[in-house]
């Protein structure tokens, strides 16, 4: 891994059921993200993704490059416009940094409205350290 | 604008929080554990064999300490108490901005989570595309025993909807 390598981009179809077998699978049950009547109740257009799921999907997107033996040591993510059934949230990346066994990864999450999440990932370069596996 | 007293207050008592430090603990509901960990996979789409294996994804972390259904903050709660005395203010909308988690390393299947909460941070008010307000940041620090394993740091803008009065 070195700086200015690229991921290639990751397209995930955000679908009602997605957003909502990801919200229960974080146990977060706030109706936003499973009951579309209330969403709009509350002022929203639809239900849409809870953030531990756009920071899951974030992990995913970068291990599945990285490689699965790839210790995930932090990741930072600023919230931008929500990820709403039927649109497609896409993911880019690129390194932008490594240092002392650690690559910080520049990590973005777009959907049709603008920026879902722009963020960055820290992984270990180096082998599993403290890792369960 | 926000009235000059309102901001008094409401600086005052995110003092008064601050001051608490690390509180509010709570214990996970369940020990890391297999099949909780196999919902969230299948749902994430994530396939990574390490997972199977005996060692927890590691943006799992807070899901371990969620409320679940139907469960509340505690009233000792900082970042709840800082939510609910800015309600009270008239900022009454929140919205997520900011979510920073650091892991100190992968959780293993059978160890049972704490976490604690803290308030960092309350400053405002802001001018912003949403309306006027506060952004609030917390810090959740989890530990196995007394080992610290991950932190968040959440920020939220605490805000006046645009329209509202």
């Amino acid at each position: 891994m070195k700086t200015g390598d690229r991921i290639p981009a990751w397209e995930v179809p955000i679908t009602p059921t997605l957003v909502v077998s990801t919200a229960i699978a974080t146990r977060d049950f706030q109706d936003v993200h499973h009951d579309r009547d209330l969403a709009q109740h509350h002022g929203s257009k639809d239900i849409f993704m809870n953030i531990l799921t756009s920071t899951g999907l974030v992990e995913r997107f970068v291990t599945d490059w990285a490689g699965h033996d790839t210790d995930v040591k932090g990741i930072a993510i600023r919230l931008g416009a929500p990820a709403y059934p039927y649109d497609a949230l896409t993911f880019t990346g690129e390194v932008s940094s490594v240092d002392d066994g650690i690559a910080t990864i520049d990590v973005k999450g777009a959907v049709s409205l603008g920026d879902h999440v722009v963020g960055t990932v820290r992984v270990s370069t180096g082998s599993i350290a403290g890792g369960a596996a | 604008m926000t009235h000059p007293l309102s901001h008094e207050r409401i600086m005052a008592e995110a003092e008064r929080i601050k001051a608490l430090g690390e509180t509010a603990e709570r214990e996970a509901r369940d020990p890391v554990n297999q099949p909780t960990i196999n919902n969230w996979l299948e749902a994430m789409g994530n396939d990574n064999a390490r997972f199977r294996a005996g060692a927890a994804p590691p943006s799992m972390a807070q899901v371990w300490t969620m409320y679940g259904q139907g469960g509340k903050p505690s009233e000792d709660d900082p970042l709840h108490g800082m939510m609910e005395v800015l309600t009270a203010e008239g900022f009454t909308a929140v919205l997520g901005t900011n979510c920073e988690q650091t892991y100190e390393r992968y959780l293993k299947v059978g160890e049972q989570l704490r976490v604690t909460t803290a308030l960092e941070s309350v400053v405002g008010p802001k001018q912003t595309a949403m309306g006027e307000g506060y952004f609030v940041t917390s810090r959740n620090t989890w530990y196995v025993a007394d080992e610290v394993v991950a932190t968040m740091l959440f920020r939220v803008l605490k805000f006046i909807p645009k329209g509202a009065k």
